[in-house]
């Protein structure tokens, strides 16, 4: 049976959006966390969150499924071949990036700013919070590419969802499929409407970002 | 209500090495205290210590008996402390000036008050809604200023406040200060490396040369005793010469008289004269054989540069006879405006030659 495209677009957008903001959640903390502290290991953490950044995301896939499956340590769970292990699958790819992208906004800020919002007394969450909205145009720009890099993965996709229509399918695995088929005008077809809800959300993001600044400024 | 700073054994110490040391300094509640001292002096350091943003390497710094590195926020709130950069944020000048306030639960309507007041004050009211960052420097800085007044402080740190504006600009600046804090009992402590600045606000001002207290007194005290060289320097004294103290107390150079006496023990000294206190007499009176190397006008005064005896800056008013560059003379100093540091003070002057009977004289750039 031939699952409406419309259904595949959305599960697509699904994914994406929740992983995005789980990523964004976690990757804008773990970032600001890492400009900010002076903690044992900095450089380490540092330097495994710029490898992530590289990381293929088959072998993210190939991990999560091996943590997922049946008979792995999460097994239990039942996360293998679901939209909520794709999910998973997606934070881990998106985190790095957003996390990345996160210490440097920060780091670009004027150095004397923390200080200078702790003399004029913020406590600390008044201080990350302010931080955030000083750099608020890179990290909405670190949300998007978070995003971008979740919806236009296959790898992980494909290992960790499994492309059950119905199911699991998305619109990066469906076009793979297609591909497989020789159903090269579908595959097209799919990739144009991929490119238009990617161009949709992020222009919404963009949007907000534009808000963002003019509220900032009044 | 002002609070009351007290620094005790405080070392501060970056990269390995001692940037600070304050072995005792007291500042009492409602004083204004200035520091002055030359760059890398050890002042923004000095302040932070204040502002509880850094805590010491070793001793105490305490604000009404309370340690720094234990009020936490609390105390932070009782300070403000104005960078020298004014460091605003990237929103209105209004919102600037009301998020402290907020942060320290001020409810909104007396927030928006309070900031007018402040802003009104340091006369930039009329920029409230205008984007921060895009003010010039001189309105930044009175912003930064008010944002730190609008929360009603115990303790004022202000850092350079008037860093970066052209002179006219900071007169203007520091005449709104001085109006501002008028009617206010809070604690000042204000660094800078010019001595007008430094000096204008002061009760008491801290002399901190290479992260040590050369020394701490009114400014009366400092202008007319500087304890060595360096302080005679930053507080402005244009020319600082090598001299002789004789036993019968007549201060020379090279066995030339320079017009000084000095009731102090006899051995090498330095004299600090302000350029106004080097007058310039006939050959044939008694003073430094001196001869004119260059003259430049000032405003309302010519700056007559001189060699010989001794290198020396003087400042002639201008309606007085103009000096032939190449013409000799003889200098004397003004005892009013002139200072003797006696060599065992521990002045940072460059020794002299001849331990007992210097020669050498050195008019500052």
């Amino acid at each position: 049976m031939v699952e409406p495209l419309y259904e595949v677009l959305a599960r697509s957008a699904f994914v994406s959006l929740s992983a995005t903001l789980v990523a964004s959640v976690l990757g804008i903390g773990l970032g600001t966390m890492l400009a900010l502290a002076r903690l044992p290991g900095r450089r380490l953490l540092t330097a495994v969150v710029n490898t992530g950044m590289a990381v293929p995301t088959v072998v993210v896939g190939l991990a999560v499924a091996l943590v997922l499956w049946r008979s792995g340590p999460l097994g239990e769970l039942g996360l293998i071949y679901t939209v909520q292990g794709m999910i998973v699958a997606q934070v881990l790819i998106a985190t790095p990036l957003i996390t990345g992208i996160t210490m440097a906004a920060i780091q670009l800020l004027p150095a004397e700013l923390p200080d200078q919002l702790r003399s004029l007394g913020a406590n600390r969450a008044q201080l990350v919070l302010r931080l955030w909205i000083e750099a608020r145009l890179p990290l909405l720009a670190a949300a998007m590419a978070g995003f971008g890099h979740a919806i236009s993965e296959v790898g992980a996709a494909t290992i960790v969802g499994g492309n059950i229509h119905g199911h699991t399918q998305v619109m990066t695995t469906a076009i793979v499929e297609s591909v497989g088929q020789g159903e090269f005008g579908v595959a097209i077809f799919y990739g144009a409407v991929l490119l238009g809800l990617a161009f949709l959300i992020n222009g919404l993001l963009v949007s907000v970002q534009q808000r963002g600044t003019s509220w900032a400024r009044s | 209500m002002g609070a009351e700073l007290n620094l005790t054994d405080v070392r501060q110490v970056r990269g390995g090495r001692e940037v600070l040391r304050v072995d005792s300094l007291q500042v009492a509640s409602g004083e204004h205290l200035s520091v002055l001292g030359p760059n890398g002096a050890g002042k923004t350091t000095l302040l932070r210590l204040l502002a509880a943003v850094d805590s010491p390497h070793s001793g105490a710094v305490t604000v009404d008996g309370v340690g720094t590195s234990r009020g936490g926020v609390h105390l932070r709130r009782r300070v403000a402390y104005a960078t020298q950069r004014p460091g605003l944020l990237s929103c209105s000048v209004r919102r600037n000036v009301e998020l402290p306030l907020r942060w320290r639960k001020v409810p909104r309507r007396l927030r928006g008050e309070l900031a007018t007041t402040a802003l009104e004050r340091l006369r930039v009211g009329h920029l409230a809604d205008r984007p921060a960052r895009a003010l010039s420097g001189g309105e930044q800085q009175r912003v930064s200023l008010a944002r730190a007044l609008a929360v009603d402080p115990a303790v004022l740190l202000l850092d350079e406040p008037a860093a970066g504006l052209d002179a006219q600009s900071r007169a203007a600046f520091f005449a709104d200060l001085e109006q501002a804090l008028a009617d206010r009992a809070t604690t000042v402590v204000q660094v800078s490396h010019r001595a007008e600045e430094a000096l204008r606000l002061a009760d008491r001002v801290v002399v901190l040369v290479d992260g040590q207290v050369h020394q701490v007194g009114s400014p009366t005290v400092l202008n007319g005793s500087p304890a060595d060289a360096s302080v005679a320097a930053l507080v402005g004294y244009d020319n600082l010469v090598d001299v002789y103290v004789r036993p019968d107390g007549a201060v020379v150079v090279d066995d030339a008289p320079t017009g000084l006496t000095h009731p102090g023990p006899a051995g090498p000294a330095t004299v600090a004269v302000f350029a106004n206190g080097v007058r310039l007499v006939g050959d044939d009176l008694p003073g430094l054989p001196v001869r004119i190397s260059r003259v430049t006008p000032g405003p309302g005064h010519r700056v007559v540069a001189l060699d010989g005896a001794a290198s020396l800056q003087a400042q002639l008013p201008i309606d007085a006879a103009a000096p032939v560059t190449g013409d000799t003379a003889r200098a004397v100093f003004d005892p009013s405006l002139s200072a003797v540091i006696p060599t065992a003070h521990g002045q940072h002057f460059d020794p002299a030659p001849d331990a007992d009977r210097p020669r050498r004289a050195v008019a500052r750039p």
